[in-house]
């Protein structure tokens, strides 16, 4: 979870501060820390491939520029024709939702995805467009549930809930970080008690001191469907400009 | 009942044919209410039954008139602590392009928000309802079909669907289809869902939304919710339940539905008069009969509550019938009033099936019952109050009494004097309504004497005419006025409504053709459509420059009209450049103010200007200040001046477009008024104009003929109803006319006898028949044309002071009188024709054994 939809997911499900839980928020810390990159571009290709086995494809490049909480993000979609040009721009803020605003080349406007709507699929994916979100530690209160191997790697389980006054559309979250790097491999979010969504990290490698996770799985175990997002040609640190991750910059791209 | 079946029925079978006739008045007038309010029902409910399915989980909207507002108004609306969630909509109705599938509800929502409110994933499926939510938002051409339309059309996923845009007609792709129930049963499932953003090109909205849905957080009421986003939006917007939007609607339709209600009263009343007429005269026929009954032993109420029984019968019968053509009617009449609204105040409903109330039914078989009662009141009295002696001499018939036509004279004079004071000294409605009551009541007391009179009048000309026939004729006549006089009173009435209307058509042509005359004199109005009252598409103002640049034309006008919530209702809000129109429209009547300072009071945005029938309508006077709402503040300007205006039944504001793109925040343009140069030809300066925007957009170039072709269209639809009530009057006319002859010679049997045993030739009676019955229409036409002319200043009063505000003249309609004399006199002889045959047929022997 090193990227755009990486660590901030794991922030997202994890942070909290009570004191029983303060090696969980250690953990999670120190998860944050390690993925820490002052920019980071890849190009992502994402498969959905629904109940009946429909897959439809997309690939996109996508740009990061500042650490984790304060983060800006630029993702332009470059395949298939029909959605090239289509770029999401993602202004997250430490104490509240991100600002989210959609560029449409085919209609030249711009428009900004309202906050009653993050719990929505991210355009047709399994990706809600909350899981996009990196959200502040202190809103999230999280507990050291267990130790668990995955793919034979040794790793925390850990559970987080929004702290009261916190609005997300999961009442909680797991997530289990891998112990020897950091890295977290899988979430499952939760509505009540039941699994709605699972997210398993595959393919991690070191790129540039960063653990990374260069394929994500998530499924939505209620649609029964599940998108794989594959991470290509990952860079960190690539000089960027703050200029170019605003809604004007959106719009210049026409 | 027994009396009902011994007495009742023998009689009825016997005059079958004229009991038919006579419930005739009960079928029109209960087809009519059914017909006419089924449909107005039916097109209401579809219109609110579009808005409940298609508001989802909508608690509250956020409009600001048809014009919409512009689209930050949106994150003002979601910065409200009380919204939970938000959604932007644009809703327009386009031609679906499909033969005989009408039109098509484009419901334009930002997808990536709108489910908060809308469910889209119908019947809890696991299949997307779009295809690819990215392409579908990436792409313009993307569109939603309901499952229902597409099997209807064969369109599937992936298929193209031509539609007209603002760009021309475009060719749009199908990314989804929606599963059967809920939000597709909207607007009689012809819905699609489109991009907001793609509608906005492609409708030529700018950066405007229609309306913004709004779902409450949990725990705020409807009322706190409104108070809230009042408070935050300001009195320029409209903040109401879904709901609201029927009542708009329902206000709308409200004129219509008037006229046609009139005229379903109007029936109802005529056949309380034909069934008056009918059970006298069976009073008088039968009075041998009540006297046996009486002889033996029947008390009054016995015999007065055997003439009721059949009224009863009558009504229930005429009322079965009435509700059974009432909702064939209303099959064609709903169809007319979509149509109306949509061309005239363009709103679509989209009924596509008829809603038949239960209550309603019943309401008018106890209508039709009760009519038929009330009418049969009388002559039941009669029955009952029947001498048993002077019942059983034979010969001897009922005639009016001097006493009594002496109380009818003098009721009749009172009710015109007090309703001669109610005219000069009455200031209140009540007042007025009282007055037009007794005008009209006093000119049914008169209907006696004055038959009487003009039957004695017609005596000569009918005896010069035909010496034996004219004198029998009107001697029949002016022996037994009572026979005549309610056929004469029913024909009066309905002549009375239709001279009314008809006047009132003519006066409304005159002044609307006055009115365009000095207002609607651009060689050219470029529009989005083809009428000027639709306005589902828009022009930007880009366009306007373009147009100036033509060579031929000499000014172009921009016009934005959008529809606005002025003191709860639905005002049309005209933005105009006030110089220019004011410096080519100096024809135009200003009712008050002067004609030049209100213009220049507009342009200089220190005053507006308002139509005559909305000073009307809303008590207004020059110089008093009106606010009203606009999306950026409150607008607060003096009347400037009053204008003779007809372009909106409801009422009309004009203010300066600069004004309103200020306060609108709308730089939309619905119509360019274009006036030529001197010389340019016409037909090139069109073609001038179609090349140079046709292949960018969807353009129309009205002719000033085109135009007002369109104007009288809408005119006359809205007085189609004269045509309909002409068609009532020649069916009153017929109905009356026949009952009143087979009662005359089934009462004249023995004289028609006579007449025939001393060689009286058959053609003689044939004559003596229709010259009574063409008596009986002259008599009618004349009442009934002086009726007309009272009543045309009453309905031209309603008209101004409670109807729409509109002043008109008052010119008798003598066109309209013109077809009435040949088409009544028709109907007259019409109706003589088979009562004279069988006159003539009839058995010799029986008709001198009849004494």
């Amino acid at each position: 979870m090193s990227n755009t939809w990486g660590r901030p997911l794991a922030c997202l499900l994890l942070l909290a501060g009570s004191l029983a839980a303060e090696d969980a928020r250690q953990i999670v810390a120190e998860s944050e820390r390690r993925g820490r990159a002052d920019s980071q571009r890849y190009e992502g290709s994402l498969e959905v491939i629904s109940a009946n086995n429909k897959v439809s494809k997309k690939h996109w490049q996508s740009d990061r520029l500042g650490s984790y909480g304060a983060s800006k993000a630029i993702i332009r979609f470059t395949e298939p024709a029909e959605v090239k040009g289509v770029a999401l721009l993602v202004v997250n803020h430490p104490e509240r939702s991100s600002d989210q605003w959609m560029w449409t080349p085919a209609i030249g406007r711009d428009r900004r995805i309202a906050q009653q709507d993050r719990s929505t699929r991210f355009f047709g994916t399994d990706f809600s467009f909350e899981d996009l979100e990196e959200r502040d530690v202190n809103q999230f209160d999280f507990s050291l549930q267990g130790e668990e191997a995955i793919d034979g790697a040794p790793c925390w389980r850990i559970e987080s809930k929004p702290k009261e006054g916190k609005s997300s559309q999961y009442t909680s979250s797991r997530v289990w970080i891998r112990k020897d790097n950091y890295v977290p491999v899988q979430y499952e979010n939760y509505v009540k008690d039941k699994l709605v969504r699972r997210l398993v990290e595959k393919d991690i490698q070191d790129i540039q001191g960063i653990w990374t996770a260069r394929q994500l799985e998530m499924t939505d175990l209620g649609r029964k469907s599940r998108t794989i997002l594959k991470l290509e040609n990952v860079r960190y640190n690539v000089p960027m400009k703050d200029d170019d991750f605003t809604v004007q910059a959106l719009r210049r791209q026409m | 009942m027994i009396l009902l079946r011994l007495i009742s029925w023998p009689y009825a079978r016997k005059h079958l044919v004229r009991w038919v006739l006579t419930i005739g008045g009960i079928v029109l007038g209960v087809a009519l209410l059914v017909g006419m309010y089924t449909a107005n029902q039916s097109v209401l409910e579809a219109f609110n039954r579009t808005v409940e399915h298609i508001a989802g989980k909508t608690q509250v909207q956020v409009s600001a008139g048809d014009g919409g507002f512009a689209e930050e108004v949106l994150e003002r609306v979601q910065s409200d602590p009380d919204v939970r969630a938000a959604a932007p909509v644009i809703e327009q109705v386009v031609d679906s392009g499909f033969k005989g599938q009408g039109k098509l509800l484009i419901l334009a929502v930002d997808m990536t928000g709108d489910r908060s409110l809308r469910d889209y994933d119908l019947e809890g499926g696991d299949e997307d309802v779009m295809d690819d939510p990215l392409v579908f938002l990436a792409q313009p051409d993307s569109l939603i079909l309901t499952r229902d339309f597409a099997a209807r059309n064969g369109l599937a996923s992936g298929s193209k669907l031509a539609m007209k845009t603002m760009e021309g007609d475009k060719q749009f792709t199908v990314r989804g289809i929606l599963r059967s129930g809920g939000m597709t049963s909207a607007f009689g499932g012809n819905l699609a869902i489109m991009d907001i953003y793609a509608a906005q090109k492609f409708f030529g909205m700018g950066r405007r939304f229609d309306r913004i849905d709004i779902g409450l957080k949990d725990g705020v009421t409807l009322e706190q919710g409104q108070a809230s986003l009042r408070k935050l939006l300001g009195p320029g917007f409209e903040v109401e339940a879904p709901s609201g939007r029927g009542q708009h609607f329902e206000s709308l339709m409200s004129v219509y539905s008037m006229t046609m209600n009139i005229a379903s009263l109007f029936a109802l009343f005529i056949g309380t008069f034909i069934i008056y007429n009918s059970f006298a005269i069976a009073v008088t026929q039968r009075r041998a009969e009540i006297g046996i009954l009486r002889a033996l032993g029947a008390t009054r109420g016995q015999i007065r509550s055997l003439f009721l029984g059949e009224s009863v019968v009558a009504g229930l019968a005429g009322s079965a019938v009435g509700i059974g053509f009432g909702l064939l009617m209303a099959q064609g009449l709903t169809a007319s009033t979509n149509k109306f609204m949509e061309s005239v105040m363009g709103v679509s409903a989209n009924a596509d099936h008829m809603l038949v109330r239960p209550w309603l039914l019943v309401t008018a078989a106890a209508v039709g019952v009760i009519t038929s009662m009330v009418a049969a009141f009388l002559p039941a009295r009669n029955a009952a109050r029947v001498d048993p002696v002077k019942a059983l001499q034979k010969g001897q018939y009922q005639v009016l009494s001097a006493g009594e036509n002496r109380r009818r004279r003098t009721a009749a004079l009172a009710a015109i004097a007090i309703a001669a004071g109610c005219i000069l000294f009455g200031r209140s409605t009540v007042a007025f309504y009282s007055g037009y009551f007794l005008a009209m009541l006093a000119m049914l007391l008169l209907t006696p004497a004055l038959s009487l009179w003009l039957s004695k009048l017609l005596r000569a000309p009918l005896k010069w005419v035909r010496p034996v026939e004219g004198a029998l004729a009107a001697d029949s006549l002016i022996q037994s006025p009572r026979r005549t006089s309610a056929t004469v009173a029913a024909l009066m009435l309905s002549l009375a409504l239709v001279i009314a209307l008809g006047g009132m058509a003519r006066a409304s042509y005159m002044e609307i053709a006055d009115w365009m005359d000095g207002t609607m004199n651009p060689d050219f109005f470029v529009t989005t459509s083809e009428t000027i009252s639709a306005r589902t598409y828009h022009f930007p103002d880009s366009m306007l420059d373009g147009l100036r640049r033509i060579p031929g034309i000499a000014e172009v006008q921009p016009v934005r009209i959008v529809r606005i919530n002025f003191r709860g209702k639905p005002v049309m809000l005209v933005a105009i450049d006030s110089l220019s129109i004011a410096r080519r429209t100096r024809g135009r009547r200003a009712t008050a103010g002067d004609f030049d300072g209100m213009y220049r009071a507009a342009a200089e945005q220190r005053g507006l200007i308002i139509a005559d029938n909305l000073a009307q309508l809303e008590k207004l006077k020059l110089g008093e200040t009106l606010e009203i709402g606009a999306p950026s503040g409150i607008l607060r300007l003096p009347i400037a001046g009053i204008l003779q205006d007809f372009s909106n039944q409801l009422g009309t504001i004009f203010i300066d477009r600069a004004l309103y793109r200020r306060l609108w925040k709308d730089d939309a343009i619905d119509v360019f008024r274009i006036y030529l140069a001197p010389g340019a030809v016409a037909a090139d300066v069109k073609a001038r104009i179609l090349d140079g925007f046709v292949h960018e957009r969807r353009i129309f170039v009205l002719s000033n003929k085109e135009v007002r072709s369109y104007v009288f269209k809408v005119t006359d639809q809205w007085f189609g109803m004269t045509y309909l009530q002409l068609f009532v009057a020649v069916l009153v006319a017929i109905l009356g006319i026949v009952n009143t002859l087979t009662v005359s010679i089934t009462d004249r049997r023995r004289e028609l006898g006579v007449l025939r045993a001393v060689g009286g030739l058959r053609n003689q009676i044939r004559h003596t028949i229709w010259m009574e019955a063409l008596a009986i229409g002259i008599i009618g036409l004349t009442l009934g044309v002086a009726a007309g002319a009272v009543n045309l200043y009453y309905m031209l009063t309603v008209s101004r002071q409670n109807f729409a505000g509109i002043a008109l003249d008052y010119t008798f309609p003598f066109g309209i009188v013109g077809v009435l004399v040949p088409v009544i006199l028709g109907a007259a002889f019409g109706s003589a024709l088979f009562p004279a045959e069988s006159a003539v047929r009839s058995s010799l022997v029986e008709a001198l054994e009849y004494e």
